[in-house]
């Protein structure tokens, strides 16, 4: 269940958003790659007042050997916030909400990693998030998806996360903060520009069929657009920069 | 990047210091290249960003309301902890935080609080009932070596530009935090017999003892930690300890230059 304060007003009388926004329009996304010396691969996210940082390393050997597999790599994915990432300090350590993301989110990389070519390996994703404002899952997974490829990991396409919701009845594009906690619904996906699938999905609140299609539409759109930004800061990692 | 063999990094280490070298090319003495930011993190009441050669540390502060220890009623309280999480370094396993990370925040913690530049008894609101508590995180992104400088920095960068976020809480209107000086830290490590400053990744794996100074404003000593095994003679002190004066200062202004949030 989303927070259900049904009585906050979250829509100017002009149909925007208290930040100005329209409802299809995303916040602003910058992307750098290769970031993090002692990292493989890495990659920093601002998405609005989001901050993630993500460093990949391996493949490497995998072990405890129990771990491994014969025909191909596992992931390694964590996902962690910062104490300093939200209003009230977060006390340091996994908790169950960060356990189930790096789950899901590991599972929507292994998605497009092409793992078969480094059996019995390791490779291990840290994603940190620096500061919280609604959204960090996909900003993560965003993160994750440039910091492998920036660490030369092959992968049948490249991951966006974005989430679109539903606020005092209305569909909108990317949730901040106060739309995420007054809502009335989220919509987070993982979305694989290149071949239109999906590979990560998670819903809580109350969606018709027909709202639900309208936050899938303005979630393709904007994945479009922050692919964008992931290449070109990928380009930008290669371009006449050190290799 | 990848683990080198230890036996033969340190003989290199010891032929380069025969002829007084390093292995990144730098002097003795002479400390990478120091990229510091503040005020960069949303949710952090202060925050801070130290790029320090091949090493990245945030630092983020955060206020809480506590009720004081029984024997101090009328003082607030500070924290200062590091993280050292699988994100630096491909050596950091996940898991509960080790000694190195432990060490690592006390010895700044120590550095911060010795030096009195956080006023215990400015963040008392009700003598008995009601302090602040400050809690200040470092988060090391890329261990490049000689993280305890980095996190220093960053840890009193951020709090030089916190904002004690009261109207929050409930308790009065926002203000500054108010910081009365700016200890720095200053590491040394024996790299093939002699010690250098700020050392780097290599240096460390390399290297032997360690010592970190931490100088206030009057350039008082406020911390001082000898880590890993090996033995130093008071000579081979007061060497560093005058190098350390000379860096402390030029870190010092490279904060103060960032004020005014």
């Amino acid at each position: 269940m989303m927070g259900g304060y049904g009585d906050v007003k979250l829509l100017n009388d002009d149909g925007t958003r208290l930040d100005g926004r329209t409802v299809d329009e995303m916040r602003p996304v910058e992307i750098k790659a290769g970031i993090l010396p002692a990292a493989q691969g890495s990659a920093w996210v601002k998405h609005g007042l989001n901050v993630a940082v993500v460093a990949v390393y391996g493949p490497m050997e995998a072990h405890p050997r129990k771990i491994q597999r014969q025909d191909r790599a596992v992931l390694d994915v964590r996902y962690n916030m910062a104490p300093f990432s939200t209003s009230d300090r977060i006390r340091p350590g996994f908790n169950r909400r960060s356990r189930e993301i790096s789950k899901v989110t590991a599972e929507a990389l292994e998605s497009v990693v092409l793992l078969e070519r480094y059996p019995r390996s390791k490779i291990r994703v840290e994603i940190e998030i620096l500061a919280a404002e609604a959204g960090t899952r996909c900003v993560g997974i965003t993160a994750a998806s440039v910091a492998l490829a920036d660490a030369g990991i092959p992968m049948r396409d490249m991951v966006v996360g974005i989430a679109s919701g539903k606020i005092q009845d209305t569909v909108v594009l990317d949730l901040d903060k106060a739309e995420d906690n007054y809502g009335q619904a989220d919509l987070p996906m993982g979305i694989c520009p290149n071949t239109g699938e999906l590979v990560f999905l998670q819903m809580d609140g109350d969606l018709s069929i027909e709202e639900y299609n309208l936050a899938t539409e303005y979630n393709y759109k904007a994945a479009a657009e922050i692919h964008e930004i992931m290449v070109a800061a990928l380009k930008d990692r290669y371009d006449g920069g050190e290799a | 990047m990848a683990a080198p063999v230890p036996s033969l990094l340190r003989q290199e280490l010891e032929r380069l210091a025969e002829s007084d070298q390093r292995i990144d090319g730098r002097g003795r003495w002479d400390r990478r290249d120091v990229q510091l930011e503040v005020d960069i993190l949303y949710n952090a009441e202060g925050s801070a960003k130290v790029t320090w050669g091949d090493t990245v540390v945030y630092a983020g502060v955060k206020f809480e309301l506590r009720t004081p220890w029984p024997d101090r009623p009328t003082q607030g309280s500070l924290m200062c902890g590091a993280e050292l999480r699988p994100v630096a370094h491909r050596k950091y396993e996940p898991g509960p935080p080790s000694p190195q990370s432990i060490e690592l925040g006390r010895v700044v913690d120590r550095g911060i609080r010795e030096s009195g530049c956080i006023d215990m008894e400015a963040l008392c609101i009700v003598p008995g009932e009601k302090v602040w508590g400050v809690m200040i995180d470092i988060h090391v992104l890329s261990d490049g070596g000689n993280i305890f400088d980095a996190c220093g920095l960053a840890a009193i960068a951020a709090l030089r530009t916190a904002v004690v976020p009261a109207e929050r809480f409930d308790v009065g209107e926002d203000h500054v935090l108010a910081v009365k000086g700016t200890p720095v830290m200053a590491s040394f490590q024996r790299v093939g017999g002699r010690f250098v400053y700020d050392p780097c990744e290599d240096e460390e794996t390399g290297g032997e003892e360690r010592i970190h100074i931490t100088l206030g404003d009057e350039e008082h000593l406020h911390s001082l930690q000898k880590g890993l095994k090996g033995a130093f003679t008071p000579a081979e002190f007061a060497e560093i300890l005058e190098v350390a004066r000379t860096h402390c200062g030029e870190l010092r202004e490279l904060v103060s230059s960032m004020e005014g949030n």
